[in-house]
């Protein structure tokens, strides 16, 4: 009998019927298992959200623009800061209130009760008051690239204006002598390329004669105020005057820039080209500007006549170094800055004081050394990658 | 080996059954799971824009707050002071619930500055509503443009979350629509492969099933067409398909077992017919002998032969001649009418019975011979060119008196032998030449006096000698005009035999009369 039922079973397993049959419900199986698989899948997928990561403290920065780099800059070495110290910061401007001026933003940051300000602020009386409210209500203030001295800002991280300027006066000095020795192959070449009239001018009058003075503007904001502008124009003009030569006559001048709204500060610089005296010299204190200007020596083909001293590192500004258009830049160490600022919270939150006075380096970008920067904003570009 | 059998002999119901069964089964889970899976999308569609629903409450209770307060302040009635504490509490609820951590994610922080905005702006609001109430209006007035500045922001803020929300939300939306689209797509494959699995099963199933019964009608057509020597198809199942394999195989069993029976009792049927024909030979045999036997006087013979040698003794020697030729005449019927015989010697016989009959009638009858000498060797059955002339003698010319004329003639014509029996009798019309050809005259010749030989035996004998049909025939021109019968032999040099033996059967009989047609 149990023989006979081990054939029967033998029999039963040999039939390659029987294989196809199971084959056909374990397909069907995992067909559904599959299906239970995925739906699972993404419904945990779902649910994993980005990480919650909770942080001690709450700072808040604040800018007068949020669409240069520098402060794009700024911020993410205030975030790398932030993150290594358990510390959250957020750009209020960069997304939600980016109409918004930067009193404003002050009060909302007051009210949504942050552990720290970080503000672009300026001399206003508004701005004392509200960095003053601040402090009342216990938030510590940093100031970033302007101060406002007179309220009870914990801190201040910035350039120096006056070392800025030095830097500026030196480099238009530079560009006087290189000019009137002809050295620059640029300066040549565009000079046989200039139109007759531009030869006769330079033939007959010698520039840098008193008839003929050096013609060296600084664009300042009428209405923002990054940076100490009336230091930093005191710290070029005290460079160019004790460094001159005796006989070369330089003429400083401050052409304001009208950055009353979004896109006046182009049309007025376009403004500058369109008048009769160009400047020889074009110095710039922010990077909008640089930019600008740089276009419209382009577009006005003024390259070699207008020299450019720029500001910020950005990679248009880079590579206009790199042909010729911009003859320097001075760059700041931003990602520093935002350090600085972290830097200056977090102590006067442990301490309860911290330095008045932060500084960041300033590097000086010239035809000479820009191939490194190329070169790092290749690599750094290829890195994102 | 119980539980094999009991396995085995489920029905067919139950079977089909089950196949249905198992693949509706198969398709409802997976349309079960299917439709957990849309309902679960459905449902997170449904909630993606939850939040923004929230802050939009949100947003409408802070407006509420605002409203109330810009009432009190404008009328400052009781009713908007309760209206104002009824939203500020509704708003505090609402907030309340906003998170206060601060996370990498923004909508968190987000929440949290609203929270903290919302707060402050209460704060400023609920000044403003302690200055009003107590009159003091310069302190109201700046509480609450503060209030009002703080609740655009605050406004500002949540908006800015919503509609950051409603970004993500969007694109959460569309993700889920990905998502969907692509639970579409595994959901159709998996029905897709569920459909083929299903098919599968039900092919492989109704191929259980059908597999006998295409087995049994491929014997089925086998026994359709006469052969019975099929193998018997194996019974596998104990269901209805096999209940009728084993019926159909003792069917043919069955069939096979009749078949082999009618087989036997044809080939005994068959025997019995054989017999039957030999018998009927040995009838025709019988019948045969019985009408010689009619004409074989053995007892007249002797005692006419007693009569001659009386006459002889006696002297009388026409007596004795007349004896001698009846006695001649009689041994002639005795000796040779079962035998076959020359034409000289039927010759010689119908001499004697006209010298017979001359004597009684008194020489009436003339009698001619016409002979072609060299066909008198031809053989013919005995005995019958006498009945013949009998019947010319007494149906043509026995009232004529002396005028009655009888010629015989022999004479060859192409490969047929002629014996011609001529009177010039009364004749006779068509109708009694069809009726004496057909045998339909035979009582009326029996009633008259002969010696019992009647035409239609002369002609029966005649075709069975000669294996033909035409072997006589009856010429009259009428009335008064005389008869002529011919008998017609076949001048051959083959031995025409006289059946000596019963044949075997109707088959071979038939044969041999073929046989000698061609001859």
């Amino acid at each position: 009998m149990s023989k006979e039922q081990s054939s029967e079973k033998r029999k039963w397993k040999q039939n390659p019927n029987t294989w196809i049959m199971l084959l056909t419900i374990v397909c069907v199986i995992s067909t559904v298992v599959i299906a239970v698989y995925v739906l699972w899948f993404y419904h945990s997928s779902y649910h994993e959200e980005t990480e919650q990561t909770t942080y001690d403290r709450y700072y808040m920065m604040i800018t007068e623009d949020n669409k240069s780099s520098i402060w794009r800059s700024i911020y993410q070495g205030a975030c790398e800061q932030a993150m290594e110290e358990n510390v959250y910061v957020d750009w209020l401007g960069e997304d939600h209130f980016q109409d918004y001026s930067v009193e404003e933003q002050m009060q909302i940051a007051i009210a949504a009760g942050v552990d720290g300000i970080i503000v672009t602020a300026n001399d206003n009386d508004d701005m004392t008051e509200l960095v003053n409210k601040a402090v009342e209500e216990e938030i510590p203030v940093v100031t970033l690239y302007g101060d406002n001295t007179q309220s009870g800002r914990c801190s201040f991280v910035g350039v120096g204006s006056y070392n800025l300027g030095h830097e500026y006066g030196r480099l238009a000095l530079q560009i006087i002598q290189e000019r009137l020795a002809g050295r620059t192959a640029l300066y040549t070449m565009v000079e046989e390329e200039a139109p007759p009239e531009m030869q006769m001018q330079y033939g007959e009058v010698e520039i840098g004669s008193k008839e003929r003075p050096v013609r060296v503007a600084v664009l300042v904001n009428a209405y923002t105020q990054g940076l100490d502008q009336n230091i930093l124009c005191s710290g070029i003009q005290e460079t160019i005057e004790q460094e001159r030569e005796e006989n070369l006559a330089i003429k400083l001048e401050l052409l304001s820039v009208d950055d009353t709204n979004a896109f006046s500060v182009e049309e007025s610089i376009r403004d500058i080209f369109m008048e009769q005296e160009i400047p020889d010299i074009i110095i710039c204190l922010n990077e909008l500007n640089t930019t600008c200007v740089y276009q419209a020596v382009l577009d006005y083909n003024k390259v070699g006549q207008v020299n450019i001293l720029g500001y910020y590192d950005s990679d248009t500004i880079i590579n206009a170094i790199d042909r010729n258009v911009i003859y320097a830049t001075v760059a700041i160490d931003t990602e520093q800055m935002g350090r600085f600022c972290i830097n200056a919270l977090q102590e006067y939150h442990e301490l309860g004081y911290t330095s008045q006075y932060f500084t960041a380096d300033i590097k000086l970008i010239q035809k000479n050394n820009v191939e490194e920067y190329l070169e790092k904003g290749d690599s750094a570009d290829e890195s994102d990658e | 080996m119980r539980a094999m059998s009991k396995k085995r002999s489920v029905s067919l119901q139950f079977k089909i059954s089950s196949i249905y069964i198992i693949t509706n089964l198969l398709v409802m889970i997976v349309n079960i799971v299917l439709l957990i899976g849309i309902n679960n999308m459905s449902g997170r569609l449904d909630m993606v824009y939850r939040d923004n629903l929230h802050l939009n409450e949100l947003s409408d209770a802070l407006g509420m707050v605002q409203d109330n307060m810009t009432d009190y302040l404008n009328a400052k009635t009781s009713d908007s002071l309760e209206d104002y504490y009824r939203s500020e509490q509704d708003y505090r609820t609402m907030v309340s619930d906003l998170n206060e951590r601060i996370t990498g994610v923004s909508f968190d922080r987000m929440e949290r500055n609203i929270k903290n905005m919302s707060e402050y702006y209460l704060e400023e609001v609920g000044q403003t509503i302690e200055a009003k109430r107590g009159r003091n209006v310069e302190k109201y007035r700046i509480h609450y443009e503060k209030a009002t500045q703080m609740y655009e922001y605050t406004n500002a803020y949540i908006t800015n979350l919503n509609l950051e929300k409603f970004r993500t939300n969007s694109e959460r939306y569309s993700d889920l629509l990905k998502r969907f689209r692509l639970f579409e797509s595994v959901s159709l494959v998996a029905v897709l492969l569920v459909m083929a699995s299903n098919v599968c099963i039900i092919i492989r199933f109704v191929g259980t099933i059908i597999s006998p019964l295409k087995k049994l009608a491929g014997s089925a057509n086998e026994v359709a067409k006469g052969n019975f020597d099929i193998e018997l198809l194996p019974v596998e199942t104990e269901d209805e398909v096999g209940v009728v394999t084993g019926a159909f195989n003792s069917m043919v069993v069955s069939i096979g077992r009749y078949i082999e029976r009618v087989r036997e009792s044809m080939e005994a049927e068959r025997a019995l017919k054989e017999r039957e024909l030999l018998m009927e030979g040995h009838l025709k045999d019988a019948r045969l002998k019985y009408l010689q036997a009619q004409i074989n006087p053995h007892f007249l013979f002797n005692t006419l032969n007693a009569g001659a040698q009386l006459a002889m003794m006696e002297g009388a020697d026409r007596t004795y001649e007349y004896v001698q030729k009846v006695a001649q005449f009689y041994r002639y019927n005795m000796k040779k009418s079962q035998e076959t015989v020359t034409i000289a010697e039927e010759i010689e016989m119908v001499d004697s019975y006209i010298y017979i009959l001359n004597v009684r009638f008194a020489g009436d009858i003339h009698y001619e011979k016409q002979i072609d000498q060299s066909l008198l060797s031809v053989e013919m059955p005995g005995m019958i060119l006498q009945p013949i002339v009998e019947n010319c003698v007494n149906h043509g010319i026995r009232e004529m008196g002396g005028a009655g004329m009888i010629r015989l003639s022999l004479y060859g014509k192409g490969d047929k032998v002629c014996i011609s029996v001529k009177d010039n009798g009364i004749g006779m019309d068509q109708e009694t030449i069809d009726k004496v050809m057909n045998g339909a005259y035979r009582e009326e010749d029996m009633a008259a006096g002969s010696n019992g030989i009647g035409m239609d035996n002369v002609i029966s004998r005649m075709k069975l000698f000669t294996g033909r049909e035409d072997v006589m025939v009856i010429r009259s021109e009428g009335k008064g005009m005389g008869t002529e019968v011919c008998l017609y032999l076949w001048n051959q040099d083959i031995q025409i035999q006289k059946p000596e033996k019963p044949v075997e059967d109707a088959d071979m009989m038939d044969g041999k009369i073929g046989g000698m047609k061609e001859i």
